[in-house]
């Protein structure tokens, strides 16, 4: 918070004291900035702060903006001080693209990180790969931010939905039982996480009943719910995102069908459900990490982020700011050891990175995957705390997969990252 | 294989819900002929001053907060079902303080100013209660499940459908059976009569565009938990009631239950049989009918279509 | 509210406003560096300019108030980005195929509007609006869905046997610039033409312009398709800036944005009136945008003070400001709702 306080600062002094002579004032800063011994190395935080995933948003923000207040404690990265710029990418992909333009362009920002929605990571990771300049997709869980749409210069720290997918099916049809309705949100990221479910589903001997497409905007399910009852499956796999997912939580919870059958949801983005009852979170979910892991340092973590965010409206730190800030850290991590900001050296101390599970706070030791630039890590099944020690816990674990049988194998068919000689040389 | 009529009860309930979300709406467009783009603003806010209230809000620290909070949900959630909307309608009845210089001037302009108060609204909204989802409590004996025809049913939704029965009834006979009905529809037809039978125009207008928010502050508190609660949620309004409203022709009040109606329907069915097409469904409905016959089911001539 | 202001008039469109708008998109690429801007605004300004003063042909001057204007702008970007995609990288090829595009789906959208004013008008341009934005959503094997069409790429741009390259944001600006410059002198050329004397006319009283002799119906629908057709211009003009074609800019949001900024500038009454709105709202976002998270809801309440007291937007309070020096022109015809 510190940083983007002094930044804010800054803008608003030579905003008030330039007036219209030197109207230029507010765009100047940078420079006013850069006359330190040191150049400071820009960080831009591409995060949302208006829109669908605002409040994702501003939890990643909190998370870097911790990662980075903790690297210039220990006297900056390389001997330079680290500054961080946030404008609000909107959720919105159209101005994701443009936020990317400005950040390298006008506020210098060597890194970008920050990005909830895959459309908006999208954008501005191709912006990126045109400068060079290194993103990070901290919290988009979209299968193809790996695949297709792969970059060289992208790197992406969630776990996706292919990953919670495998990691939840084969328990589910033992646990369970076979037969399957599949709810389907009718976007690429629903169809994409189906097509997953499905396949996991062939392979352990479960059988879908019927896939029922939800087109996005839906806000009544009830057509769909009285399928499922009509259908009678032993398990709903549900790909539903966004403010469609939380209708249909709402609607769930209020018929009292969330325990039968059982449903197989996606991700569960702790922002989202912070602060909901319980019986809204219905079904077995995914996620990449909770405060109540019995994992060292985990309480020091949770510590840290009430001392740094007394104030906040969600109390715990939860798997989005995790993301933010483990993405933060370690490319702060990669440039100490590539020792220069060079983008390529940088990318190449990225790649193939092994990320040591107590470092981590998680159960195995995660890789960044030289091939298509994911993270594989530990993914963790969860439900609803049926015994909460407080009013912050949320989740009850189920069981934690290991990376390796996790992994998504399609996805280094689908990636295809451009070459070292074809991005450009980008030094911050 | 799968029966129709459970779907075709569901299609009837959401016809009635959307009928509910459109009422404010209707309101204010057959009499005032104002397009209100802040309706789906004023739906959120009737329900996060409802959250409010029930919560104690900033008072919850407080002794009367205390005291307030020893009430069970039941009470409160009645008592918020109130207050919330009255709190919508002060902010609709200030809004319409600020339309009366569009007066006169092309139906454009009160458009406008109406959307310009939505995003001023929804991010007001952002600022004071979070970006976050938010969660509307009903009471234990309205939630759950009952079973009809053995088919399952949220009794919410139940008695929502209920109630907005009871709405659409009650401002029906408001406008039909009380002088004050009489008087704001002799307004909407000929304002000029109005004044000079010495009624204070101005007065019925700040009146009607309250009430009219306020029906949205309503229809917020009662959709909130069938729809979840989150700042931007008013796109999510204003597209149907506007829908509703072309459909069943400008002006028409039982236009608009009717419109609802099919609506509903069409989502409804299509949501049983063609899922993927269900919320193109209101969109095609429109072109078709519209496509038709000009003003909609019932609608009646309006200055809104110079 | 009326455009009468300015009376229609032939001659030559070279005047003094018309210089200074050259002149600005002339020294933009130095403004931009001299206030330490970045290039990229001013190409999206020079589009958006493109797009409102096509929009304005629509609602400013023939009075037809479409809500759903964002969708001719996607469909061209959708369109330029196919192209480049399927059938060849081709710089004129794939901007054909986006006016083409987007003048197709205007003029088959205006079959279903032209007979229709005011409230009617706007609410079914939202409908089809809404339609083609989830579609573009829906059909995500071609359109890429919520993510978007990615990997645009900028063709050369081909003139006989020389190729400029256009990956370059300073040297595409200029391309945008040029484009910008013919749009707004043939629009103006087009407004100040006996064919925008008529769409004028049909605005302050469709029935008398019937009476007249004129057949509405086919002028209103001749308006609407050239309208959608300088959004489709823009849209692959977007597509080329942003590498990528989106969904987003279909919505009912982005559409209402066109809106506010011709409105706020003065569209209304002044030919100039959209490029001051574009240029106020992307300043806005971008000073207020770096002081505050909640730039919206100032923007919002500016809007809103603004519809209250000058509803003639921005132009109008210049033109109010300049016609305090000079002596004011007969007041024309003023619209009033019965």
């Amino acid at each position: 918070m510190l940083n983007s306080k002094i930044n804010r600062r800054n803008l608003l002094a030579s905003a008030a004291a330039g007036g219209v002579a030197t109207f230029m004032g507010p765009w100047a800063h940078n420079r006013v900035l850069a006359q330190g011994a040191a150049k400071p190395i820009m960080i831009g935080t591409t995060t949302d702060a208006s829109g669908q995933y605002a409040n994702s948003g501003a939890d990643e923000r909190r998370g870097i903006l911790m990662a980075i207040e903790e690297a210039n404690a220990r006297g900056g990265i390389l001997g330079r001080k680290l500054v961080s710029t946030h404008i609000d990418t909107e959720t919105t992909p159209a101005t994701g693209s443009r936020v990317a333009e400005r950040m390298i362009q006008q506020e210098k920002c060597g890194f970008l990180l920050g990005g909830v929605h895959s459309g908006v990571a999208n954008a501005i990771s191709q912006v990126a790969q045109k400068y060079g300049v290194i993103y990070f997709n901290t919290n988009s869980s979209s299968p193809t931010e790996a695949g297709q749409n792969c970059h060289r210069v992208k790197f992406v720290w969630d776990g996706n939905g292919t990953n919670f997918a495998k990691a939840a099916i084969k328990n589910s049809i033992n646990a369970f039982g076979g037969t399957f309705v599949l709810l389907t949100n009718d976007y690429v990221w629903g169809h994409d996480t189906a097509r997953t479910t499905k396949k996991q589903i062939a392979e352990f001997g479960g059988k879908v009943l019927e896939e029922i497409l939800i087109p996005q905007g839906t806000r009544d399910f009830t057509a769909a719910l009285i399928k499922i009852q009509q259908l009678k499956p032993s398990i709903v796999a549900a790909a539903i995102g966004g403010d469609d997912q939380k209708a249909l939580r709402q609607q769930v919870a209020q018929l009292g069908m969330g325990n039968k059958p059982v449903w197989l949801n996606n991700q569960q983005d702790w922002p989202d459900v912070y602060g909901l009852p319980a019986d809204n979170l219905f079904g077995v979910f995914g996620t990449t990490w909770y405060h109540e892991l019995t994992l060292p340092s985990v309480k020091e973590f949770v510590e840290k982020y009430k001392k740094m965010y007394p104030n906040e409206v969600i109390k715990v730190p939860g798997n989005v700011f995790y993301n933010g800030y483990m993405a933060a850290r370690e490319l702060f991590a990669a440039i100490e050891r590539a020792g220069t900001t060079n983008n390529i050296a940088v990318i190449k101390a990225l790649e193939g990175h092994v990320m040591k599970a107590g470092d981590r706070m998680q159960h195995y030791d995660a890789m960044i995957d030289a091939k298509t630039h994911q993270v594989q890590q530990t993914i963790y099944l969860a439900t609803a705390n049926p015994r909460p020690k407080d009013k912050d816990d949320l989740f009850a674990l189920l069981a934690q997969a290991e990376p390796k049988d996790v992994i998504d194998l399609d996805a280094p068919a689908a990636c295809k990252l451009e070459s070292y000689e074809a991005t450009p040389t980008f030094d911050a | 294989m799968q029966s129709i009529l459970p779907h075709l009860i569901n299609g009837l309930t959401l016809g009635l819900l959307f009928a509910l979300i459109a009422l404010g709406f209707t309101l204010i467009v057959g009499v005032m002929e104002v397009i209100n783009l802040a309706h789906g603003s004023l739906f959120a806010l009737g329900a996060y001053f409802a959250l409010t209230t029930i919560s104690g809000g900033p008072l919850a620290a407080t002794e009367f907060g205390q005291w307030w909070l020893t009430f069970p949900l039941g009470t409160r959630y009645v008592v918020a079902a109130i207050v919330g909307p009255l709190l919508a309608g002060l902010v609709g009845a200030f809004l319409e303080i600020c339309l009366r210089p569009t007066y006169g001037k092309a139906s454009l302009y009160g458009l406008l100013l109406t959307f310009g108060a939505a995003l001023v609204l929804e991010e007001s909204i952002r600022l004071v209660w979070g970006a976050g989802e938010q969660n509307l409590r009903t009471p234990g004996p309205i939630t759950g499940a009952v079973l009809i025809g053995g088919m399952i049913f949220s009794t919410y939704k139940v008695y929502a459908a209920a109630f907005a029965i009871f709405a659409i009834l009650c401002v029906w006979l408001f406008l039909e059976k009380t002088p004050y009905g009489a008087i704001i529809k002799a307004g909407a037809h000929d304002s000029e009569m109005v004044r000079a039978l010495g009624y204070d125009l101005g007065r019925l207008r700040l009146f009607v565009f309250g009430f009219g928010a306020a029906l949205a502050g309503l229809a917020g508190v009662v959709m909130a938990p069938i729809w979840g609660l989150r700042p931007h949620i008013g796109l999510d309004v204003v597209i149907p009631a506007f829908l509703i409203i072309v459909i069943g022709g400008v002006g028409s009040f039982w236009g608009a239950v009717i419109a609802s109606l099919l609506v509903g329907l069409s989502v409804g069915l299509t949501g049983a049989f063609v899922p993927a097409w269900s919320m193109v469904s209101m969109y095609i409905l429109l072109i078709l009918i519209v496509g038709f016959r000009a003003r909609g089911l019932l609608g009646r001539k309006s200055a809104l279509e110079n | 509210m009326n455009l009468s202001d300015i009376p229609p008039k032939g001659g030559s469109p070279f005047t003094l406003p018309m210089a200074a708008f050259l002149m600005l998109l002339l020294l933009a690429p130095f403004l931009v560096a001299r206030f330490g801007l970045y290039h990229y605004l001013a190409i999206e300004i020079a589009i958006w300019i493109i797009f409102a003063m096509g929009f304005n042909l629509l609602f400013g001057y023939t009075g037809l108030h479409s809500f759903g204007h964002g969708a001719y702008l996607g469909i061209g970007a959708y369109a330029f980005g196919l192209f480049q995609h399927n059938v060849s990288t081709s710089l004129w090829g794939g901007l054909g195929a986006a006016l083409l595009a987007a003048m197709v789906a205007g003029g088959f959208v205006a079959l279903f509007l032209s007979h229709r004013r005011g409230i009617y008008f706007a609410l079914l341009s939202i409908a089809f609006g809404q339609i083609f934005w989830f579609s573009s959503i829906k059909l995500h094997r071609v359109t890429g869905g919520e993510d978007g069409l990615l990997g645009i790429p900028r063709p050369p741009l081909q003139i006989g046997n020389v190729a400029v390259t256009l990956a370059d944001n300073r040297i595409f600006y200029w391309f945008v610039a040029a484009l910008a410059a013919l749009v707004v002198i043939g629009l103006w050329r087009v407004v100040n033409s006996p064919f925008g004397r008529v769409l004028q006319a049909i605005r302050q009283n469709e029935m008398r312009a019937r009476f007249v002799g004129y057949d509405v119906w086919r002028w209103k629908w001749l308006a609407f398709t050239i309208s959608a057709t300088f959004a489709g211009l823009a849209g692959a003009l977007l597509a080329m800036a942003q590498n990528s074609a989106y969904p987003d800019v279909m919505s009912l949001h982005q559409s209402g944005l066109v809106v506010m900024m011709v409105l706020v500038g003065g569209g209304l009454v002044n030919f100039w009136g959209p490029i001051l709105g574009v240029l106020l709202y992307f300043l806005a976002r971008e000073v207020l945008g770096s002081l505050t998270e909640t730039w919206l809801l100032w923007y919002g309440l500016m809007f809103v003070v603004m519809v209250m007291v000058r509803p003639e937007g921005l132009a109008g309070l210049i033109g109010t400001a300049a016609r305090r020096e000079a002596p004011a022109p007969p007041a024309r015809i003023v619209e009033t709702t019965p």
